[in-house]
């Protein structure tokens, strides 16, 4: 399948990445190891000056550095925080990024960030709001924008769509990207009870311009998207599942907790690379 | 926005204020069939509780440390209902809580020092993170753009230098400098000194070597000596190749 969202904004597949964290702040810039792009959280980054500034100044140099929020709010009630939207146009321009991305999720209410990728409900009412908040993002930003579909728990109430029918909705209607998050579909199948290939089928995979692997952990009653451990052989497989139907796409490795060393990471990236290749023939 | 969707977000606002048991059967009674395991929803408000208590142990070590477990349990949960986090980057919730701490300090009978611990902690924080950018160059000798002046009636820096090693800091005046090093990106730390504070005010004021030598009669090298070690450690910027 031809991913025809990034055709048409002129977007290559850029390989295999790894995400910014402190811990790699001083190590990472100067890596010998194969990397492609890596990716940041822009809040890290949007204020805080220092360290952050200089290692993104370093990454910046070297590879193609691609912010994805957790703190855009691009489903909750409140208005866009326009400050923090224009520092976030200013940082994609600033390390001209390809595009940038966040969740479909909210993350604030009534003021107070809640510092979380927090579900919504899966309704049409949902999705009237959440359009026109990302074409509003992607005029301010300028650039191409992609929707992860994000982990959840556990079903918010009045859901009237399936989870696959909410973000077809969105991001057809927003015209705007998928971000694959392929473990985050794996760890809702299994908390949810559904096929995790057939969610895949339903997506509108057409649109779907970066992948996320992670690790998670699994507790007696549910599985959490913690990012956390190494990618498993069931998320691997699915990847590959997913690769077969949109081609090479840049993928993530996201390791935000109980981080290894930085080669062990790399490591990973290593075999999503092999895998794009392997789809791609080369 | 739809009446339902605000409802729904008026809902999980009300249960964010207060994540807990109760709050979570009151927003169970606004969504009546929903059949999701309470367990699952409740997920989500341990892990909003849990940012904040995160960013302040992180902020706070010896804060922490200092008022003991109880008092700290205490302090953050309190501290937490105050519904800090106004700011997209998650660590801005912490700004408020030495001064949360300075009105709590004599109902809770935290010890005197603990208010002032609480800024430092704080200030050593912003300074590390300081927006400031270090020029690459200067023109002249300049006061580091990250520097922050602190006053207490304790002898913090030696408490901070020994991580809360010490029962609990001296009393006495300080007057503290926090400043980010320029090169290493590390907030370091002393207590004013005379000649630090005469470096600063070279710096401030425009001030040469030589003015400042035929001014108080102090040693040219002797001045020398200290503008080139504060320019070592940070705390003033010097021009390349200015002999200091």
């Amino acid at each position: 399948m031809v991913a025809t969202y990034a055709r048409r904004h002129g977007l290559k597949p850029l390989g295999a990445g790894i995400g910014l964290r402190r811990s790699f702040y001083e190590e990472l810039p100067r890596t010998g190891r194969a990397l492609d792009w890596v990716e940041v959280i822009p809040e890290n980054f949007l204020t805080l000056g220092g360290r952050s500034q200089r290692t993104l100044d370093a990454c910046a140099e070297r590879w193609p550095v691609l912010p994805h929020g957790v703190g855009l709010n691009i489903g909750g009630p409140d208005a866009l925080d326009v400050d923090y939207v224009t520092r976030l146009a200013a940082l994609v321009a600033r390390v001209d990024a390809p595009f940038f991305s966040d969740h479909l999720c909210y993350s604030r209410l009534d003021g107070v960030y809640l510092h979380d990728l927090l579900p919504l409900p899966f309704t049409e009412a949902a999705v009237e709001h959440v359009v026109p908040r990302v074409r509003e993002v992607m005029a301010r930003v300028g650039r191409p924008f992609l929707l992860e579909n994000p982990s959840y728990y556990a079903r918010m109430p009045g859901g009237t769509l399936s989870e696959s029918d909410f973000l077809r909705h969105v991001v057809e209607e927003a015209d705007c990207g998928l971000l694959l998050d392929v473990n985050n579909v794996y760890v809702n199948a299994l908390n949810h009870g559904y096929d995790a290939r057939a969610f895949v089928d339903s997506l509108p995979l057409e649109r779907v311009v970066q992948v996320h692997l992670a690790g998670h952990t699994r507790y007696p009653d549910v599985i959490i998207d913690t990012h956390g451990d190494r990618v498993c052989d069931d998320v691997w497989s699915l990847y590959r599942y997913v690769l077969r139907r949109t081609g090479p796409v840049a993928t993530l490795i996201e390791w935000d907790q109980d981080i290894p060393s930085l080669d062990a990471v790399l490591d990973e990236a290593d075999v999503a690379r092999a895998a794009l290749r392997e789809v791609a023939g080369t | 926005m739809k009446p339902a969707l605000k409802h729904f977000f008026d809902s999980m606002g009300a249960y964010f204020a207060r994540p807990g048991p109760e709050s979570l059967e009151r927003l169970y009674a606004e969504h009546p069939g929903w059949d999701a395991p309470r367990e699952r929803v409740a997920v989500y408000g341990d892990f909003v509780r849990g940012h904040v208590r995160g960013v302040l142990e992180k902020v706070f070590p010896l804060v922490r440390g200092a008022v003991g477990a109880e008092a700290w349990s205490a302090l953050v949960e309190d501290f937490t209902l105050t519904r800090p986090a106004r700011h997209h980057e998650l660590n801005h919730l912490a700004e408020g809580f030495p001064a949360f701490v300075a009105d709590a300090a004599a109902s809770r009978g935290l010890a005197p020092f603990v208010p002032a611990l609480a800024r430092f902690e704080w200030t050593d924080f912003a300074v590390f993170a300081s927006e400031a950018p270090s020029p690459e160059s200067v023109e002249r000798l300049t006061a580091n753009p990250t520097l922050m002046v602190l006053e207490h009636p304790f002898r913090l820096c030696a408490y901070v230098r020994a991580k809360g090693a010490l029962a609990e800091p001296e009393a006495g005046d300080e007057l503290a400098l926090l400043w980010r090093h320029p090169a290493r990106l590390v907030t370091f730390y002393v207590e004013a000194t005379p000649p630090a504070l005469l470096v600063l005010k070279m710096a401030v004021e425009g001030l040469s070597v030589e003015d400042v030598a035929a001014a108080t009669g102090m040693s040219a090298a002797d001045l020398r000596s200290s503008v080139e070690r504060f320019s070592l450690d940070g705390l003033v910027l010097a021009p390349r190749g200015s002999g200091v």
